[in-house]
């Protein structure tokens, strides 16, 4: 929005700046949009391109290596800047409920306002991962730490190439300076609680004075005044309207999430009851019964193991040691002589001595888990 | 470029070995190492380096058309592989399921196309048309041949990262074979490109089929084109 708006300004264009209130009045929902006599345009690269066909043109004094470069620089802005800045309007959490969607939302009519900032947010977010987010970044804050250590790189490039000069390419400014104003003023301008990319842009002092020159040139203004840096809302139905969508939008998030959770926690309570039937009903009957429910007591609270369910209990070739083989996966081990449950692992099977059988009178192989690791045993048993 | 020896091996499941899930990828010693920047970087940290004789301007100004070659051709080429249905189904479906038997060598590229398809609709090139994706590469030509002139490299009289890559793409674009030709035709308008490319062939791929190898570099579809 800003670079189209700052490219006609430098070429001298006359354009009048409407902020249209209902977003899908917009053909295809993309903003901005350019409405010249019948003709509707929505990208700014393609504004640009029919600005220049209308005789407006900034590049008119640039060589041909230099509109080369133009291209160049703005395929490298789109590339690395871009990211790091979807991010920090959009997805960073603090920034965005702070102040992206309260000002989108106030921009735009209500109900829309609570499903255009998510949309914008959820596209923003798929972009970062579908262009930045393949292995071997796997986790979103490598990736966020990947595209903000691009980001800086990319404002270091633009200040060493920016030198001292005024604008990019001479003294007259051209499409670069418009994109690259409209990339570096929002992240300059506006106020987020969560500001590094604004911290480094201010280390760099000769982009900070370019992005200056404009908006008093160009734009006449001072600090905020009609660029997007949006919390002087000074009406206050308005406010009050930011804060009921606020509200409202958390209130269908603790929703979300309380129903999710008690979901969740109706799963775990299933779970457990299957376990206990299990239990139950395995180790009834037997005459170490009294034995082993206290036992397993034990070993489901320390929550060293996993229960399996639907486990067989091997027959004992002696008291001392009970191994439970599941059909799917080993879990529990009880030794008798000690009253204590433990995790079993091959070296300690192999230290006991006499008449500890464990399992069956075979080979057996048996998945332990351990507090660290799966291991697989194989259990040879002694005849007792 | 940097006179180290290579051997170029052809797999099938080179995206598979791959760290990142993209070719190409090197495998020095014990060492594997992915995509053009990182493989820079590791040459670079070996000590070759092919950029250290330009000042700081030059560099960003190198880091700005690599990321426009990568941005615009990368993307076309993508585009014109996955998206555009007579290709896909005459050639890059054929050609990417070759290795595998049936049905997998269609469920593999089904997914394939699908996981292209969503990318380029997360940047916005999806609603582009052929022509306009052929307009972007010819633009981007442009803007290559105009930053080339009538040098030998693109900066001054030695090769870099850039001219690597630029070569890479262009020769892949002229050399294969598609339904139709307005790729190659586009690159073909720019004489200075066509002579770069294959001042770097002659210069540095016809001499190096007998060398020794203590690298080996794996690559997928593209160098099986170049053969």
């Amino acid at each position: 929005m800003l670079k189209s708006e700052a490219y006609a300004k430098f070429s001298g264009a006359p354009l009048t700046v409407n902020t249209i209130n209902n977003s899908w009045r917009a053909p295809k929902g993309d903003l901005p949009l350019l409405v010249s006599e019948d003709i509707v345009i929505s990208q700014p690269a393609k504004i640009l391109n029919f600005l220049r066909k209308q005789r407006y043109n900034a590049d008119y004094d640039l060589s041909a290596k230099q509109g080369a470069d133009t291209l160049a620089y703005i395929a490298l802005l789109e590339e690395k800047l871009l990211p790091a800045l979807l991010h920090t309007f959009w997805i960073e959490a603090e920034n965005y409920c702070s102040v992206t969607k309260p000002w989108f939302a106030s921009r735009i009519a209500f109900p829309m306002s609570l499903y255009v900032p998510g949309k914008m947010s959820r596209e923003a977010l798929n972009r970062i991962l579908l262009t930045k987010g393949g292995p071997p970044l796997y986790s979103l804050t490598e990736v966020e730490a990947q595209i903000y250590r691009d980001a800086k790189e990319c404002l270091n490039l633009l200040s060493k190439r920016l030198g001292t000069s005024q604008f990019f390419f001479g003294d007259t400014p051209t499409t670069l300076d418009a994109f690259v104003f409209g990339f570096l003023a929002p992240i300059y301008k506006v106020c987020f609680p969560r500001v590094q990319l604004q911290e480094h842009l201010k280390q760099l002092p000769n982009l900070c004075r370019f992005c200056d020159d404009i908006l008093t040139c160009y734009f006449r203004l001072t600090v905020s005044g009609h660029s997007p840096a949006g919390q002087d809302t000074a009406d206050a139905n308005l406010q009050k309207l930011t804060q009921l969508v606020n509200k409202e939008s958390n209130l269908i998030e603790k929703v979300t999430f309380a129903s999710v959770s008690l979901i969740l926690l109706l799963c775990c309570g299933y779970l457990f009851t299957d376990i206990l039937a299990w239990q139950l009903q395995l180790y009834s009957g037997l005459y170490f019964n009294y034995f082993f429910s206290s036992e397993l007591c034990c070993v489901e609270r320390r929550e060293e193991y996993y229960i399996i369910w639907k486990a067989e209990l091997m027959k004992p070739c002696s008291k001392k040691v009970f191994l439970i083989q599941p059909k799917d996966h080993c879990l529990a081990g009880v030794h008798s002589n000690t009253r204590r449950s433990g995790i079993f692992t091959q070296a300690h099977i192999q230290q006991r001595k006499g008449g500890k059988c464990i399992g069956q009178n075979s080979e057996n192989f048996l998945q332990i888990k351990t507090d660290h690791q799966l291991s697989l045993l194989s259990v040879a048993c002694c005849s007792n | 470029m940097c006179n180290l020896p290579i051997r170029v091996i052809c797999r099938a499941n080179a995206e598979y070995m791959s760290p990142s899930g993209k070719v190409p990828f090197i495998h020095v010693g014990n060492q594997v190492v992915s995509e053009l920047g990182p493989i820079v970087q590791f040459v670079k940290a070996k000590g070759h380096s092919l950029s250290d004789g330009l000042d700081e301007v030059q560099k960003a100004e190198m880091k700005a058309y690599m990321e426009l070659v990568n941005n615009m051709l990368l993307t076309a080429e993508l585009y014109l592989q996955w998206c555009d249905d007579v290709t896909v189904e005459e050639i890059t479906h054929p050609r990417y399921g070759s290795p595998y038997p049936w049905p997998l060598n269609r469920i593999l590229s089904y997914q394939k196309q699908w996981e292209v398809r969503r990318k380029m609709k997360a940047i916005g090139w999806a609603g582009k048309t052929l022509e306009q994706v052929l307009e972007d590469v010819d633009q981007c030509c442009q803007a290559l041949s105009q930053r080339l002139g009538t040098q030998p490299y693109f900066f001054n009289k030695q090769p870099t990262e850039l001219d690597a890559l630029v070569f890479g793409h262009l020769f892949t674009i002229l050399t294969t074979q598609l339904i139709t030709d307005e790729l190659s035709e586009k690159v073909k308008n720019y004489s200075n490109l066509t002579a770069f490319c294959r001042r770097i062939e002659q210069q540095y791929f016809e001499g190096h089929d007998k060398d020794s190898c203590t690298v080996s570099v794996q690559s997928s579809k593209k160098s099986s084109l170049l053969k």
